[in-house]
């Protein structure tokens, strides 16, 4: 399996019309095959007990079922270690499938597993492995999954079609950030993390009409954020100033994206598309520090 | 050299054309070779504020479409030295402006020896206020202290940063005044109106002046004869301290406190 792995998975609407938009070619072609970036539930086991993992499981998902309910989910075995081999897979693909998961393949699969994968149905993910440096032995809270952007940049080079508004004369003034050129995978050595740009950082104030979007990316703004403005990041949504336009983190789905603001007077906070609109912001956290996350699908605000 | 000064607010009526004449009128009185230009093309009103309505023959339109030479539209004006007038066009719209003929013209400008080119801005974002802006170095963005107008002025400054020749050739950003206009410190007391500090708390660019509200505005507008010549009043008062200041001087600000009532006036107001 050393062609490039062909997981085209569907993105949102932009991307995927764009690149259809691009295939046209002389000769007609049954298909593409093309890489693609997408955001995908990772499920790192950190425990063979299946039975502690299912039950995990089924907590997470009652608590953000439109996030997990038939999510296509990559499962990771790098934390389990040598405990990996010992794992009954068979009996672990089921337990998925009964929370309505759907596993789609698994990486950092030891060789004594590779059979019962592959008998499974499931593919075998190749070295562009999940990254290594957070594998087994960092500190972070021992979920049974963690959703995390995983970068999956394979094989051929399409830059996702953004979509630009239409500008009419006045049209709103739209600075974007990140991933304009995905380079295509390095020679050298391939990871499936996208590298690390840096924040786009913003240190004029974002004024009423324009729109500031950080594709695949943190939004950092040193100034304020005026009424009629919107900020906009895939990732999290940075603003040591007053936040009184709009502001929308996890743009593309990431849940685990925050807002944090030195001073909340929006008229709209969103993530992942949950939103609070101004007058459901509760009186004693308007003018204060903030941070907006995710909590059981609705936005939840929180002094700083 | 020159600096060409858009005069802009996003938002109509709020004394873009009253400020343009003043701004002007002081700015000549000076010395300093200036010339107002009239980009409400179709809504026609500097000529009227400043009194030359009678001799306008061949307006800025016109010379755009090379139908007239620049010298023949522009309106010396018979009060101040130094100070001329490119009226707009009553009869076409904004979209007889283009930026190569504004261009055009504001090179030709400067190469008469104009000191100061002011382009008073029509209300709006389109193309009319687009093309005031588009050649601009400095910027007076007038602002009442209402939340609509502040919100309007917001939105014109992110055009200045964005939409300008400036901005897209990768210039140095345009330099942008705040200029507060029918200021009533009365109202602002009372609350009923934003105040000096809410504006440049939510706009945050340097303060040129405060103009109060005033009857002489509108008095001065249909005489056809500009605030500033008339020393008595206060808002002549203010835009000379505005022309000061944005020529270099230091002026304390005036007319942002209510002004102190007689002992009658307290007891009784």
């Amino acid at each position: 399996m050393s062609s490039p792995p062909a997981v085209a998975l569907p993105l949102s609407g932009a991307a995927a019309s764009g690149s259809e938009a691009s295939a046209r070619t002389s000769r007609r072609q049954a298909f593409d095959l093309k890489g693609t970036m997408a955001s995908l539930t990772v499920l790192r086991l950190r425990s063979t007990d299946l039975a502690l993992v299912e039950r995990q499981l089924r907590v997470k998902i009652a608590q953000l079922p439109h996030l997990f309910l038939d999510a296509p989910v990559l499962v990771d075995l790098g934390a389990l270690g040598d405990d990996a081999a010992a794992l009954a897979f068979g009996e672990l693909v089921r337990a998925l499938r009964s929370c309505k998961l759907v596993p789609i393949a698994v990486a950092n699969v030891p060789d004594g597993l590779r059979g019962p994968v592959t008998d499974a149905g499931l593919g075998v993910w190749q070295p562009p492995a999940l990254g290594r440096a957070r594998g087994a032995g960092d500190a972070e809270p021992a979920d049974a999954a963690s959703t995390g952007p995983l970068s999956a940049q394979t094989g051929a080079t399409e830059t996702p079609a953004t979509e630009t508004p239409a500008t009419e004369t006045p049209g709103p003034e739209v600075l974007r950030a990140g991933a304009s050129a995905p380079a295509g995978p390095s020679a050298g050595a391939p990871s499936v993390r996208a590298p690390h740009a840096g924040p786009m950082v913003i240190n004029k104030p974002v004024r009423g009409g324009q729109i500031v979007y950080a594709k695949n990316n943190d939004l950092v703004v040193l100034a304020p954020v005026n009424s009629g403005a919107q900020v906009i990041a895939d990732g999290h949504v940075h603003i040591y100033a007053p936040l009184r336009g709009r502001a929308v983190a996890g743009a593309q789905g990431l849940a685990g994206a925050r807002i944090f603001c030195q001073k909340l007077e929006a008229e709209l906070v969103a993530i992942s598309g949950a939103y609070i609109m101004a007058e459901e912001i509760p009186a004693q956290f308007h003018g204060r520090a903030v941070q907006i996350f995710l909590e059981g699908g609705e936005c939840r605000i929180a002094a700083l | 050299m020159s600096k060409v000064v858009v005069i802009t607010s996003g938002k109509g009526g709020v004394g873009k054309t009253t400020t343009s004449a003043n701004i002007a009128t002081g700015i000549a009185q000076q010395g300093k070779k200036t010339v107002a230009i009239d980009f409400d093309v179709g809504l026609r009103n500097l000529d009227l504020v400043m009194g030359c309505e009678r001799r306008v023959v061949y307006d800025f339109v016109n010379v755009i479409r090379n139908e007239a030479k620049l010298q023949q539209a522009l309106i010396r004006d018979k009060r101040v030295e130094n100070l001329y007038i490119l009226p707009a066009s009553q009869t076409r719209d904004k979209d007889a402006l283009d930026p190569e003929g504004v261009g055009r013209i504001i090179e030709e400008l400067k190469q008469m020896g104009f000191e100061y080119i002011i382009c008073d801005s029509p209300a709006g974002i389109e193309k009319g206020a687009q093309m005031a802006m588009y050649f601009a170095d400095e910027a007076i963005v007038v602002t009442n202290p209402e939340v609509s107008s502040v919100r309007d002025s917001d939105r014109v400054l992110g055009l200045l940063a964005a939409k300008t020749s400036r901005a897209e050739l990768g210039g140095p950003a345009i330099r942008t005044h705040l200029l507060l206009t029918r200021y009533s410190p009365l109202m602002v007391k009372r609350g009923e109106m934003l105040s000096v500090g809410d504006v440049l708390e939510l706009l945050g660019i340097p303060l040129l002046g405060v103009i109060p509200e005033s009857k002489a505005v509108l008095q001065s507008s249909n005489k056809g004869s500009p605030a500033i010549l008339d020393e008595t009043t206060d808002v002549a008062q203010a835009y000379l301290d505005v022309v000061f200041r944005y020529l270099g001087q230091e002026r304390q600000h005036r007319f942002i406190e209510e002004e102190k009532r007689s002992i009658f006036g307290r007891l009784f107001g």
